[in-house]
């Protein structure tokens, strides 16, 4: 075995180890029910922090369905922070304020965690939580994230995350791409060790933003280094998938790449920056499998698109070599003889198999139905091809520390 | 679903039973590409098997030769449709990770074997019967020193494909089999590959479909007979 075939089964080998582990522990969870449910109790009260920065084409859905919510109106307070915006996001807010829960607040530009943070400085709400601006939430979402917080080791709540409306075949692929992170949500939830609080609809104890010093820059993934500074002070993260948000999502490859190479250059920055949590055993499942293995994976997306790429271009100046020499050009052939059965093709189907089964699992704990959205064999065949570009960038730009911007 | 929530404790044996179970997939994996390489070994065997029959069936008709008229075997019903596509599939055998090495060597002897019995028999039919067939004995290296082969093999592919009575026999310059080195020392074929002989006369280095077609005349008349036999049909 050569050492490039030695490096790809290894990495093969990792990353179904880490879909199996995944597996395992949702279905011991489904089986022995060792979950932490909420326990009835008096409903807190809440801040939701709208930050916005020339949203003005969405933020009204946003504050409509926050308005609709089925929570207290004594106990909600919705605080719209209009970031410096240029287009006529202040002015859609003003005409909320009439609403006696909706506060505006206006500032210079100056990043999410900033608008957060002034939204910290002015409530005294037990929980604080967020909704970007292009995101709906269902009436009752609300209702299923408070009552976790009666667990007082809980300082952290992640919702379940739905497409909205998915249109261009991109989108749809990404709504398949979204069912596999319910499923990686709840199931980070349930070994102890979820890593990022995305930016719909996460809800923290406010006491415990406040003393781990409100939100930072973050290399502009302040939900991904908010949820790390809770692990490393030993707090819990959960979700509460019933806590339904819909959000919207990248039409085109162009805004698709941009956001995730933010997102990616994140957590690699992030990642650094808490590097004494990878592979620490004092992190539980998080430091011995969780980090690494999500580091891991990037590399491995990349190993394998430029394996693959490699290899096919090999193919294709072969084929152009044979033509040349032979004259004949390339026919389909079915003689079952030739059918690839090798060792690596087998654990592909697998790993793919296994990702087919995530999907549904996600499927179930995000919408109670099994059955995937009708765009998962287009997931499955293009998305791994479209994933590398943006890690790959990511990786580049974190080596150079180049930053990232929202837009 | 109901909210998720726990805390961080590794429990070991989730590792091990995770670590067991991707361990057994793997292991499934290598059983089942060896079960099919295994089939595919089979299926070769199978098809020598055949060609072997073919070419007693061969040696029988040419004994049968003295006493009936050639007009009774002809040139095109002597050669195993098999071995072509025989070749092939050797072929890519070789380039498949965990194919049995030592059962792939064997059957590439058994295939030169063959090639050469059907080469012989072949020369002795033409010689009866007064017919002038074109044969090309190519031999090649897969020790990694011969940067062309790839490509003469392509040529001779589309060679075979235009003269479809062409008789192309390849045989694997290093494959250790004694009835090949005598066939290297009767045609004095040095260890430069790729190397052809065509007709008796020995060409080292690539040559193009072209440039063979030109050293062989005879393939012209290949072809018009070719093309005459099939208006005629």
């Amino acid at each position: 075995m050569t050492i490039g075939a030695g490096f790809t089964y290894g990495l093969l080998f990792i990353s179904l180890y880490f879909e199996v582990f995944l597996l395992l522990a949702y279905l011991r969870n489904r089986f022995s029910k060792a979950v932490a449910g909420p326990v009835a109790g008096a409903l807190p009260r809440v801040a939701v922090v709208v930050p916005c920065f020339n949203e003005v084409r969405t933020v009204e859905g946003t504050m409509h369905s926050l308005l609709s919510l089925t929570y207290p109106h004594e106990l909600i307070e919705i605080i719209a922070v209009d970031d410096g915006s240029t287009d006529a996001t202040l002015s859609a807010l003003r005409t909320f304020e009439s609403d006696p829960r909706v506060r505006v607040f206006t500032k210079e530009n100056g990043g999410k965690h900033t608008a957060m943070n002034l939204a910290l400085a002015n409530t005294s709400a037990d929980l604080i939580g967020c909704l970007d601006a292009d995101s709906t939430v269902a009436a009752d979402a609300l209702m299923h994230i408070a009552p976790v917080f009666d667990n007082e080791l809980v300082c952290a709540v992640t919702p379940c995350i739905l497409v909205k409306e998915p249109e261009t075949m991109l989108q749809h692929m990404q709504n398949v791409e979204y069912r596999l992170s319910i499923f990686n949500r709840f199931i980070l939830a349930v070994i102890g060790s979820v890593f990022i609080t995305p930016g719909p609809f996460s809800f923290f104890r406010t006491r415990v933003v406040r003393e781990l010093g409100g939100w930072r820059h973050a290399h502009s993934t302040e939900d991904m280094e908010m949820a790390l500074r809770m692990q490393g002070a030993g707090h819990l993260i959960a979700n509460a998938p019933r806590a339904i948000v819909h959000t919207s999502t990248p039409r085109t490859l162009r805004a698709l790449f941009h956001q995730r190479v933010r997102w990616t250059y994140g957590w690699l920055r992030n990642a650094v920056d808490y590097r004494h949590m990878i592979g620490n055993g004092r992190y539980g499942n998080l430091g011995i499998i969780v980090l690494p293995s999500a580091l891991i994976s990037i590399a491995a997306g990349i190993y394998f698109f430029l394996r693959i790429a490699v290899n096919a271009l090999i193919s294709l100046k072969d084929e152009i070599i044979r033509i040349e020499y032979s004259g004949l050009y390339p026919h389909m052939s079915f003689d079952i003889f030739f059918f690839n059965t090798s060792t690596m093709m087998f654990l592909v189907f697998v790993s793919v198999g296994l990702i087919f089964a995530l999907i549904c699992a996600g499927s179930f704990i995000g919408t109670g139905s099994r059955r995937p959205p009708l765009s998962t064999p287009l997931f499955l065949l293009f998305y791994s091809f479209l994933v590398p570009l943006w890690l790959g960038t990511a990786v580049v730009r974190a080596v150079f520390k180049t930053g990232v911007s929202w837009r | 679903m109901e909210p998720a929530v726990n805390t961080r404790t590794a429990r070991w044996g989730s590792y091990v039973v995770a670590f067991l179970i991707t361990g057994l997939i793997f292991a499934t994996a290598l059983y089942a590409s060896n079960y099919f390489n295994n089939r595919r070994i089979a299926d070769i065997q199978a098809t020598q098997d055949n060609i072997s029959i073919d070419i007693l069936s061969l040696e029988t008709q040419f004994d049968l030769l003295a006493e009936h008229s050639c007009a009774d075997i002809s040139e095109n019903s002597v050669l195993s449709n098999e071995i072509q596509p025989l070749a092939s599939r050797l072929s890519y055998l070789e380039s498949q990770n965990g194919v049995n090495q030592d059962e792939l060597a064997r059957l590439k002897r058994y295939y030169s074997l063959l090639q050469i019995k059907d080469l012989l028999l072949m020369q002795q039919v033409a010689n009866k019967c007064h017919l002038k067939p074109v044969f090309i004995l190519y031999f090649y290296s897969n020790k990694g020193d011969c940067k062309d082969c790839t490509e003469q093999g392509y040529a001779l592919t589309g060679l075979s494909q235009k003269y479809p009575t062409l008789r192309i026999y390849s045989f694997d310059y290093n494959i250790g089999l004694a009835a090949l080195q005598t066939l290297i020392d009767i045609h004095d074929v040095k260890d430069e590959m790729p190397a052809l002989v065509i007709n008796n006369k020995i060409y080292y280095g690539l040559h193009t479909m072209a440039e063979i077609e030109k050293a062989t005349p005879e393939l012209a008349k290949l072809a018009t007979s070719t093309a005459t036999s099939s208006k005629t049909k």
